[in-house]
C-alpha cells in the first residue's frame, strides 16, 4: 500500500477562530423505515451537545440544533448514524463566523477539530455560514470518489482522520 | 411452482415502500447497537388427526454494536402429553460483515450461528432447530433494499443432535440439512410520512424450503404475512405458513403465527 505521508501544510495556517456550529442537516443513507429513522433519531438526541432533533422521515434527512456554547464534535454524528444501522449521506453544518477569513486549503481550528475550505471563493464571512463537510463517510461513495480527483490541488483531502475536516461553503 | 414465482414478481414490481423486518426469516440488517428488543412468537400449527400444536417461543433481542447482535429464546409447547412445557432454548447471533448504503437503498450481507436445546421427542423428518431439535443452524444472509422494494435471502446448514436426555436422534434419519429461503417485503401504508406516531402496514412473502443432505427429501412452503409497525417502535405480525410440496415426514407443516416485538431504544449507554 503506498504511504500517505500527513501533509504538514494543513496545520500551517489554521488558527483557532471564535466561532460556533448551532445547527446541521443530515441526511441519512440506507433506510426507508419510520422504525429505521427512529432508531437513528433516538442515536443523535443521545450525544449531550444536541438539544434538538426535528426528523423528515419522507427524506430521511435530520434537522439538529445544538445546545448554546458547547463544543460540536462531527464524528459524534456519523458514529450515532452508524450505530443505528446506517451510513451519512450529507452532513451541512451550518457555522456562526466572526470575520472568517476564506480561501481554498486555509484552515481553521474550532473545538478541537480542524476545517480547511475547499473549492470555495475567497473572502471574508461573517454571521450564519452553511458548509458542506465532503471527507470520507460523510458523502455518499460516488461524490467522494470524484472529489478525491482534486487531491492534487487539495493535498491534505486524501489524510483521514477524526478531527480533520474538509468544507465547502455553500 | 410457475405460479409462485409469478407472484413473488409481481409482488417485487408492485410500487410502494418496502420493509426488510420479515415474519419467518431475519434480514442481513442488524438491530440499532446498544438496544435491546423483546418478541414473543406464537405459533399454533395443526397436526394431520386434528390437534393444534401451540408453540411459544419468547425472545430476548441485543444490538452489542453495529456489526453484532445476539438473541436469547425459550421454547414452550403444548406438544407433550405432560401439556404445556418448557422444552430447550437457543442462542443466536449474527455478524454484519458487509454493509453499503445509498439514498433510500442499501445492500446488506450478514453471517449468523444458532445453538438450540431441546428435550423434547424426535417426532418428523424434517429438521428444525427452533423448537423442536438440538443442534445448531450457521448460514448466510444477503438483503437489498432497492428503491421501495426489499428482498432478502437465506442460505445455512442445519444440523441435529441428540434431544438430550430422552431421545436420541434416529441413526436411520439424515440429520443435516440445507435450509434456503427467499423473501419480499413492501410497505403499504403509510403513503406519506408524518410521524413516528403513524401506523405502518407491511405486506410480505417469503418462500421457505429444505432438503435432508442424507436421503435428498426436501420440501417447500409459502409464508404470506401481514405486519403493523405501532409508534416505529413494536410490531406485530401476523403470517400463515403453507406447505407447497414435501416428500419428508413433518408432523404439523402448516398454521398460523402471531408475533408481538417491542423496542427499546438506547437501552445501554
Amino acid at each position: 500500500m503506498k504511504k500517505i505521508l500527513i501533509p504538514t501544510v494543513i496545520l500551517f495556517f489554521s488558527v483557532v477562530v471564535h466561532a460556533q456550529i448551532s445547527k446541521a442537516k443530515l441526511t441519512a443513507t440506507g433506510l426507508t423505515c419510520s422504525m429505521c429513522s427512529k432508531a437513528t433519531y433516538k442515536q443523535l438526541i443521545s450525544i449531550a451537545e444536541i438539544e434538538k432533533v426535528e426528523p423528515d422521515l419522507n427524506n430521511t434527512a435530520f434537522l439538529l440544533y445544538f445546545k448554546k456554547g458547547s463544543s460540536v464534535n462531527i464524528g459524534d454524528i456519523k458514529k450515532k448514524v452508524e450505530d443505528a444501522g446506517f451510513s451519512v449521506g450529507e452532513l451541512l453544518v451550518v457555522f456562526n463566523f466572526n470575520k472568517q477569513q476564506v480561501e481554498n486549503n486555509r484552515s481553521f481550528t474550532l473545538d478541537n477539530n480542524t476545517y480547511t475550505f475547499m473549492d470555495t471563493k475567497s473572502g471574508t464571512l461573517n454571521g450564519e455560514v452553511k458548509a458542506k463537510i465532503l471527507d470520507k463517510g460523510y458523502i455518499v461513495e460516488k461524490e467522494y470518489k470524484q472529489i478525491s480527483k482534486m487531491v492534487k490541488q487539495y493535498p491534505s483531502y486524501a489524510t483521514i482522520s477524526k478531527n480533520l475536516f474538509h468544507i465547502k461553503v455553500l | 411452482m410457475n405460479k409462485i414465482f409469478l407472484i413473488v414478481f409481481l409482488f417485487i414490481n408492485s410500487t410502494a415502500f418496502s420493509q426488510e423486518l420479515f415474519v419467518f426469516t431475519e434480514p442481513a440488517s442488524n438491530m440499532p447497537a446498544k438496544s435491546l428488543a423483546f418478541r414473543d412468537m406464537n405459533g399454533f400449527f395443526l397436526e394431520k388427526d386434528g390437534k393444534l400444536n401451540y408453540h411459544n417461543m419468547p425472545e430476548l433481542m441485543w444490538g452489542i454494536n453495529k456489526k453484532w447482535m445476539v438473541h436469547v429464546q425459550g421454547f414452550i409447547s403444548n406438544r407433550q402429553e405432560g401439556g404445556f412445557e418448557a422444552e430447550g432454548g437457543s442462542l443466536y447471533a449474527k455478524y454484519r460483515f458487509f454493509s453499503e448504503d445509498a439514498i433510500k437503498s442499501h445492500f446488506r450481507m450478514a453471517l449468523y450461528g444458532r445453538y438450540s436445546l431441546n428435550k423434547a421427542d424426535i417426532h418428523q423428518q424434517e429438521l428444525e432447530t427452533m423448537g423442536h431439535n438440538t443442534g445448531y443452524d450457521a448460514g448466510f444472509i444477503a438483503t437489498k433494499l432497492l428503491h421501495k422494494v426489499a428482498i432478502s435471502s437465506t442460505i445455512s446448514y442445519e444440523r441435529a443432535l441428540d434431544n438430550k436426555p430422552d431421545y436420541n436422534f434416529p441413526i436411520t434419519e439424515s440429520n443435516s440439512a440445507m435450509n434456503y429461503t427467499l423473501s419480499v417485503g413492501k410497505l403499504m401504508l403509510p403513503k406519506v410520512y408524518t410521524s413516528y406516531k403513524q401506523i405502518n402496514v407491511n405486506l410480505m412473502l417469503e418462500l421457505l424450503g429444505q432438503r435432508l443432505n442424507e436421503n435428498k427429501k426436501s420440501y417447500l412452503d409459502i409464508g404470506p404475512s401481514v405486519q403493523l409497525i405501532i409508534n416505529s417502535q413494536a410490531r406485530i405480525d401476523i403470517g400463515y405458513r403453507h406447505q407447497i410440496y414435501s416428500t419428508m415426514e413433518r408432523t404439523a407443516p402448516n398454521g398460523m403465527v402471531l408475533k408481538f416485538e417491542y423496542l427499546f431504544f438506547n437501552a445501554f449507554r
